[in-house]
């Protein structure tokens, strides 16, 4: 229902694809077609970035109409049905921040906050996250303005390789975030 | 420490990593993180029997899916190479025959085609439909059993079999440990980019110097037109030393295809083809006399290997300098497995053979009615008996001492079951631990910069050591500049050649270039100084000149009165001056003494014989490695070892389908893992002692140490505890079952 009110806000076209159960399940597995990443200039050793948020319109019925709000920018893009939400942040919005371990929600790597709940990002398909509010490692903080939980992780040597490091933050900060609510509600009580 | 030697301020400071800030903030790119334009993903298809040939390979459906730009297989993939034989560890290849070669198929896992799509996803369905069938053998994954024949002398004195039948007091026990997997968490790699006849690779490798050799002789091109980076590793312990064939087929299909190839193996590829530590069986012997007085010394062993790999487990790295004894012996074999090729792994040798030597001391020390300490410091050598040589430097009776009180060993009962805690039985276990150390050749190109800032520029890598913080740390010092002026630039072939991030040895390497190039920058600062001379110093000569904490100055006047090298160099008109500077190794001169790391691992664990529950609850790690440049972030490397040695001890094994060899428990959830619950109260204490024969700064390698002797401690704990002695690892609940009956609480 909820999906629904902010779809119509958003001014989708009443034809836009509503993704069923049903129709997760007929393309699992099936083959999708050509990317939809948005062409973009670079050379090597300097990661592209999307020109526009916008991306091109499917070229199948494999790809379907996706909006995402990840770290409070808008994205529009077209996704194979297929696509993971973890695969969809890193290979098709580039946000690399976030990482794959084990793509099997075993390890954590992949955490992300999807409309404020802490989720495993390989264990869920980026076509059931239309309208979703999602929050990655770089919404979290930056090298230049870090989160406190972050400048934590770097005073106290908390991690070595770092690769699963996005995850851990994500995991801590919400659970802090979460208590800290808790505890100002308590208060007020 | 030299009276002679100037205050350290920075060095030997416990300092925040210099990458700290990007890889909190997702920041740090990681190889799988590289986007080009055009870039198509690459899927490996995996064979799925023990060993045979494939009798068919069908690409038609696959082929004609949508996104599929090639399916590629020994039948049209490109020729490869083998590998030179590497004598000066410049090439080091666990797996020798390169991907796709033919249609031989010697283990579960390998890699038989690849699929290229536009999309991950295309690719990965693509790989689903590629149709094979087999002519299949039987697997072959049994242990690797000793066979008496056929083990090969690996070091000796005096005559260990007679002087063992000779002896008052006799140990003669077999000890067993598992494959195990590295489980790095950054999946292996590749993303390959061709611009004409020139390929950059870009890889999760330890060392980019040595991908570079190994990838020219593979694809068969010159090294100048071959780019090896890895600007961050998401963890290797030794598995990412060797080339896995991911490398090899990303660079051929982006050479076919014309564009940027991506590669990522998944979870399951990683357990059955990117290497393992291999299964090992080894019989121990000790004789000794009723002082305790080790008489003789014999570890024979055999490791699992692959079929077409001949790779050593050296097992006795550490028996045949450990302790003092006139008669020592050590052998070893080597068993044929359908198996993928294994490789280094934290330790590799020595982490195992610690595991059964120290599991021996412990049972010989309970035979002689001895403590386990006095029984180790009763043996400790003055030289090492194996070369003759004298120790560069040795504390390890210091270690088990200043262990003891830490963990209050003194309080122990050396009665079974005896010690009592909240209602559960403790267990106490120590066990030494020693690690080789040395250097690597090693060349590094420092900058001076008139803005007052420095780059260091180096071609080894940071795999999540602190390398990047350990040379910063270094520049600073000796330039007193910031650690935020200072630019270390890793982790790329193209630099001046480092070393490879293996065998402890990296930090111990890059220390002699690092001075040089500092001492050649500075001559070339003092050379333009004098150029300026008469505004400063009234004409004076270079050779009338110093360089001390960041300021040029007269010889005979104080620093102080000096002026700023950036100040120098910008009335020089210079943006910069360099340095350049060059060391050489040490692993294949002539020793003129015996270079090691060691330490003493006390263990801790508590015991619930109610409900069969052992956990590791307390670990104490005292280690002798030299001087440590970083205490934060040598700690963590020290905590780090010790909780892949719980696993070692109590969780981890890869078990092998014998049906077709197939990996079975092959992802991070099956694979047990030391998990943050698991993890007890860490205990890392250092004994500084620089050992100046290695470095200028005396500092050697701690990135294996750590994880040494914690097994055997945590097993003498379990023995402690349970009066069961577990020669095989992982120690399971199956294990000490029995000694809850014989505590009669079942």
């Amino acid at each position: 229902m909820r999906k629904k009110t902010e779809e119509t806000e958003r001014g989708h076209k009443a034809d836009s694809p509503v993704v069923s159960r049903r129709f997760l399940l007929g393309h699992i597995g099936a083959v999708g077609v050509v990317t939809t990443r948005a062409s973009a200039q670079g050379s090597p050793g300097t990661p592209i970035r999307p020109t526009s948020n916008t991306s091109e319109p499917a070229r199948n019925s494999g790809y379907v109409p996706v909006q995402l709000r990840v770290n409070r920018s808008l994205h529009n893009i077209q996704v194979d049905a297929r696509t993971t939400l973890l695969d969809c942040l890193r290979e098709s919005l580039l946000l690399t921040g976030t990482k794959k371990g084990c793509d099997h929600g075993q390890c954590g790597a992949c955490t992300v906050h999807v409309n404020g709940r802490r989720i495993n990002s390989c264990l869920t398909l980026a076509v059931m996250h239309d309208g979703d509010e999602v929050t990655t490692i770089e919404g979290i903080g930056q090298p230049d303005n870090l989160h406190p939980m972050q400048a934590s992780f770097v005073e106290h040597d908390g991690f070595q390789c770092g690769y699963c490091t996005s995850g851990q933050l994500c995991r801590r900060w919400l659970f802090c975030a979460n208590l800290v609510a808790q505890k100002t509600m308590m208060s007020r009580n | 420490m030299p009276a002679t030697e100037p205050m350290l301020t920075l060095v030997g400071k416990p300092t925040s990593r210099v990458d700290g800030s990007l890889k909190v903030s997702g920041g740090a790119r990681y190889t799988s993180d590289y986007h080009f334009p055009g870039m198509l993903y690459a899927v490996p298809v995996s064979a799925t029997i023990a060993r045979g040939k494939i009798a068919s390979l069908s690409t038609a459906h696959a082929d004609r899916m949508p996104g599929v730009r090639a399916v590629f297989h020994h039948r049209n993939f490109d020729k490869l190479y083998r590998t030179a034989p590497d004598l000066k560890a410049e090439a080091l290849q666990s797996e020798q025959r390169p991907p796709l070669e033919d249609e031989v198929i010697s283990y579960y896992g390998q890699y038989i085609a690849l699929v290229v799509a536009e999309t991950f996803e295309q690719a990965r369905a693509a790989a689903a439909a590629v149709r094979v069938t087999y002519y299949a053998e039987p697997a072959s994954v049994g242990p690797p059993a000793l066979i008496e024949g056929s083990l090969k002398v690996e070091s000796q004195r005096g005559d260990a079999p007679q002087a063992f039948s000779d002896a008052a007091i006799a140990v003669d026990e077999t000890y067993a440990t598992p494959i195990q997997t590295h489980s790095v968490i950054e999946l292996h790699a590749t993303v390959a980019v061709w611009q004409g006849d020139q390929v950059t690779l870009y890889e999760t490798v330890q060392g980019v110097l040595n991908h570079q050799v190994v990838m020219t002789q593979r694809l068969g091109v010159e090294k100048e037109k071959l780019q090896v980076i890895t600007r961050n590793l998401g963890s290797g312990f030794g598995g990412k030393i060797s080339e896995w064939g991911n490398s090899c087929l990303a660079a051929v299909a982006a050479k076919r295809l014309k564009r940027p190839v991506k590669l990522v193996i998944s979870r399951q590829q990683a357990f059955a083809a990117a290497g393992h530590r291999p299964r090992t069986e080894q019989r121990v012997r000790l004789g000794a006399n009723k002082d305790g007085r080790l008489s003789s010394l014999q570890l024979d062993w055999t490791n699992s290997t692959s079929l077409l790999d001949d790779f050593v487990e050296n097992c006795g790295e550490a028996a045949p300098y450990l302790y003092s004894t006139p008669n020592m012996r050590s052998r070893s074999g080597l068993a044929k497995r359908t198996v993928g090729a294994p490789t280094f792994m934290r330790g590799p040798g020595a982490v195992p053979g610690l595991f059964a030597l120290e599991s021996a001391i412990d049972e010989l020390a309970i035979r002689l009615d001895m403590d386990p300490i006095a029984l180790r410091q009763a043996n400790e050598p003055t030289m090492d008996e194996s070369t003759g040589l004298p120790f560069s430097s040795r504390h390890l009776t210091e270690c088990l001492r200043e262990g003891s009180s830490r963990f209050g060993w003194p309080n122990r009962n050396p009665k079974i079951g005896s010690m009592t805690r909240d209602g559960l039985v403790l267990g106490w276990g120590v066990a030494a631990c020693a690690w080789g150390a040395g250097r690597l050749p090693c060349a590094v190109r420092v900058d001076l910069r008139a803005d007052r800032s420095a780059r260091l520029a180096c071609g080894t890598q940071d795999i999540g050591t602190g390398t990047y913080t350990i040379l910063g740390q270094i520049v600073a010092e000796r330039l007193a500049i910031p650690l935020g002026k200072v630019d270390v630039v890793l982790g790329d072939s193209s630099l001046p050649a480092g070393p490879l991030s293996g065998g402890s040895l990296a930090t111990a390497s890059v220390i002699p270039a690092t001075f040089r190039a500092l001492d050649d920058a500075t001559a070339s600062l003092l050379a333009s100084a004098a150029r300026v001379g008469n505004q400063f110093w009234n004409n004076a000569k270079p050779t009338d000149l110093a360089f001390t904490a960041g300021n040029v100055h007269l010889k005979d006047e104080a620093p102080a009165s000096g002026r700023p090298f950036a100040e120098v160099l910008q009335r020089a008109g210079l943006r910069s001056v360099s340095g350049a500077g060059q060391s050489d190794g040490t692993l294949f001169q002539k020793p003129t003494s015996s270079v090691h790391c060691f330490g003493a691992q006390f263990a801790e664990v508590t015991w619930q014989p109610e409900i069969a529950r052992l956990r590791v609850s307390r670990i104490v790690s005292v280690i002798d490695s030299g001087r440590i440049l970083n205490p934060k972030t040598g700690r963590n490397q020290i905590e780090g070892g010790v909780v892949m040695g719980i696993g070692m001890a109590i969780f981890e094994e890869t078990r092998y389908d014998p049906r077709n060899g197939a990996p079975i428990n092959s992802n991070l959830a099956d694979y047990l893992l030391t998990s943050h619950a698991d993890c007890p109260e860490i205990d890392v204490h250092f004994l500084e002692y620089p050992d100046l024969q290695v470095n200028e700064l005396g500092a050697k390698g701690i990135g294996e140490i750590g994880m040494a002797g914690v097994a055997p401690a945590i097993a003498n704990a379990v023995h402690h505890a349970t009066g069961i002695r577990v020669r095989q690892l992982p120690i399971r609940i199956e294990d000490l079952l029995g000694a809850q009956r014989s505590a009669g609480r079942i």
